[in-house]
């Protein structure tokens, strides 16, 4: 047996830090209190100063190194605790556009914008109207890609700035650029806006993962402690298949996940957009359904602000949607199925971007 | 509980090249009538030439005659069968655990006997599981083989015992201790071999299926004698070496793979014709959904291969392939809004006619989804199976 089905794994070291670093900080009050001031700003100051946010960009450029990989273990982990904090923007999201065309990495946060409205003229201006940003409000750097090149302008360039917030209370404002002034270069090539889309999209894969394994343990726990008709909800049979549904939702997300982020890692983003996208529909409908199960296992305590599921309930809605819904992303899966024709489907599931 | 992500190795997938090279010569499309998944027609011919490649039994030793392959060898070769909808149902059992369950449980002089013509795809074998008074509740059966010299005598009835009348050997659970009040009903079954066509006081019916097929099977035993040497594993050890069986059985290709042929049928009929958008995204859906379940099914099938036993996470992966295949039924029969004939001139629509037909018997078979969640919610919560 040949041995290459070692898989690289991720460096142990960053899953328990970033996991250690987020139990302690991410609390329940503190998840609140950055969803009520729209911001976290000595959470992200602690996440920052390891380093993290810059993991699997080049160091010469200023990042972190590591792996794309090991990135999108921290965004799992973002996911998986709630972290109020603009993880993916700053990093594999603008820092990637920064960091590629040779831009200067800022110290602070650096977002984009994902529905791709912002131009960047021939004079280097920026214009347009983008939005749903992600922590618009409080980023110093947003990061375009347009007509082959990248700009990083300045949020302070922004003629308006509307905010506005996602289903979980995570900033998502709307920017106004007229003309705005910033540092462009040339994109290399595979850096454009489909590949911003793609790694959009891997990000909120990863998160989504986190998300859910973390609401399934929590229905777990909270239905063996709840008591009614003298046992635990845990033991009726009706329960039991919300808990099942959330754990193979749960499963089914962070294995999509691990197996697209570790092709794109490997192979790169070009390589792996199948993958990526079947992943993106698979965690899309797994937010669906599992949030569906927990909520009804947890009853009206799950309806309240004062129980936690809802830090996680109300990020899957809004993920599932960022960087493709279901529709999207199952037309792009569906049309690349189709072109396959009857012989070449099955090499499609098994051999994925391989078989295009 | 944790799936870990796996990928085929070069090995694997020259195996997988070897198999879909081997299924386009021995079976081109418009050559056969595709079955559906393991419910797949029986052909001795077609096991044999399977046999012949070595792809039956792959698993066992080869002293018995097997391969020596891993589990997920084994996975890459059935995936291939199930998704051409190729005629493995002869061999299927046998191939999926009695051979398993024989090389771990059996003596040697059973395995010479049993194992070498179940590689050689000339041994056919069904279950005995279920009575008319015992199904989910499988610790209940109540046929009861007493002992007598030299073995024991067997009376009572199994029933839904698939394709008994075309297999030739079946694997029963017996209970060979009388359960006494409040004692422990998964002690004191074991686990025997019976021949199903040369066995006095065997008798055997068909229970015919809701349009009339013949799958099924009422097999009753009067004083059937079966010889110790037919006992598999210790006696009234039976619940045990079924349980491990289960793990064989359950998170497999043949759990979600069943629609497939008619899938692929569906885009080779409609090849050159304008898709609506309903249908792209139906297919991106099928596409997506069998790319992330086909991922934890193989994680299943390595763990094994790593010497564990993963019954919680492949009892995930039968409940949730089985429920994605009546669920995909469903929307392609949405979708096509044709009036449903098994004698259409369509393929596809034969195929999806008979989808329909059995699809409720896919959430049902080996284990209920209902149970399959009992079984995986106890895992979850840390609770013995």
């Amino acid at each position: 047996m040949s041995m290459n089905n070692e898989l690289p794994t991720v460096d142990a070291l960053i899953t328990d830090t970033a996991d250690r670093l987020f139990g302690e900080l991410c609390t329940h009050d503190a998840i609140q209190a950055a969803e009520d001031s729209g911001g976290a700003g000595d959470i992200w100051a602690a996440f920052a100063e390891t380093g993290f946010p810059w993991v699997s960009l080049d160091a010469d450029a200023g990042g972190s190194g590591g792996t794309l990989q090991d990135a999108l273990e921290v965004l799992r982990l973002v996911g998986y605790h709630a972290a109020p904090i603009p993880a993916a923007e700053t990093g594999i999201l603008g820092g990637w556009l920064l960091s590629s065309a040779g831009l200067e990495l800022p110290e602070g946060v650096v977002t984009v914008a994902p529905d791709a409205a912002l131009t960047i003229d021939d004079n280097g201006a920026v214009n347009g109207t983008a939005t749903m940003v992600p922590w618009g409000r409080s980023a110093e750097r947003l990061a375009i890609v347009s007509n082959g090149h990248v700009a990083s302008v300045r949020i302070s360039e922004a003629t308006s700035i509307v905010e506005q917030t996602s289903l979980a209370g995570e900033p998502r404002d709307t920017l106004r650029f007229d003309g705005a002034a910033g540092e462009v270069a040339p994109a290399p090539p595979g850096v454009d806006a489909e590949a911003l889309r793609f790694r959009g999209a891997l990000s909120r894969v990863a998160m989504i993962g986190g998300a859910i394994e973390k609401m399934s343990q929590l229905t777990v726990s909270y239905t063996n402690e709840r008591m009614q008709f003298g046992r635990p909800v845990a033991r009726f049979q009706a329960v039991q298949q919300h808990l099942v549904w959330a754990a193979q939702d749960a499963a089914l997300a962070r294995m999509v996940a691990e197996t697209a982020g570790r092709i794109a890692s490997v192979d790169g983003v070009a390589a792996a957009r199948f993958e990526i996208a079947a992943a993106k529909l698979n965690a899309n409908q797994a937010a669906t359904r599992a949030t569906k199960a927990c909520h009804q296992a947890h009853g009206a305590m799950g309806m309240t602000q004062e129980y936690p599921l809802h830090h996680y309930s109300r990020r899957l809605w809004s993920w599932r949607t960022e960087y493709g819904g279901t529709r999207e992303w199952s037309n792009w899966v569906g049309t690349t199925a189709i072109a396959q024709g009857a012989d070449g489907l099955y090499p499609l599931i098994t051999g994925g971007s391989t078989s295009l | 509980m944790r799936f870990t992500p796996t990928a085929l190795t070069s090995d694997e997938l020259a195996l997988q090249s070897e198999v879909r090279e081997f299924l386009a010569d021995e079976l081109p499309p418009g050559s056969h009538e595709p079955g559906l998944g393991m419910s797949a027609r029986h052909d001795k011919a077609f096991s044999k030439k399977m046999a012949e490649r070595g792809w039956v039994g792959m698993a066992l030793p080869t002293e018995w005659g097997g391969s020596a392959k891993k589990a997920v060898d084994r996975f890459v070769v059935v995936e291939e069968m199930l998704r051409w909808g190729a005629p493995v149902g002869y061999h299927w059992v046998a191939d999926r655990q009695t051979g398993n369950i024989i090389n771990k449980f059996g003596t040697d002089e059973q395995k010479e006997r049993f194992l070498a013509p179940i590689c050689a795809g000339e041994l056919g074998f069904s279950i005995g599981m279920s009575e008319p008074d015992s199904g989910s509740d499988l610790a209940s059966v109540s046929t009861k083989a007493e002992r007598d010299d030299g073995g024991w005598v067997v009376n009572g009835t199994k029933i839904w015992t698939s394709n008994a009348h075309t297999n030739d050997w079946f694997i029963c659970l017996l209970r060979t201790t009388p359960t006494e009040e409040g004692a422990n009903k998964r002690e004191g079954l074991s686990q025997m071999l019976i021949d199903l066509h040369n066995t006095d006081g065997l008798e055997m019916g068909p229970i015919p299926f809701l349009n009339g097929e013949h799958h099924f099977n009422e097999v009753s035993f009067n004083d059937v004698f079966v010889p110790d040497e037919n006992v598999v594993g210790q006696a009234g050890m039976g619940w045990n070496q079924n349980t491990t069986e289960m793990a064989y059985e359950r998170g497999g290709p043949d759990r979600w793979l069943s629609p497939f042929s008619t899938v692929e049928q569906l885009l080779r009929e409609t090849h050159g014709t304008e898709m609506n958008e309903r249908v792209v995204e139906m297919f991106g859906e099928m596409a997506a959904r069998w790319w992330g379940i086909r991922n934890m099914s193989l994680s299943v099938s390595r763990l094994i291969d790593d010497g564990q036993a993963p019954s919680i996470e492949s009892s995930l992966v039968k409940e949730m392939g089985t429920r994605y295949e009546v669920e995909l039924i469903e929307k392609l029969v949405e979708l096509v809004d044709d009036e449903l004939t098994l004698e259409s001139e369509s393929l596809f629509q034969r195929l999806l006619a008979q989808c329909v037909l059995t699809g409720p018997g896919n959430t049902i078979r080996g284990g209920t989804i209902e149970i399959l969640r009992s079984v995986a919610s106890k895992g979850l919560q840390g609770l013995p199976a």
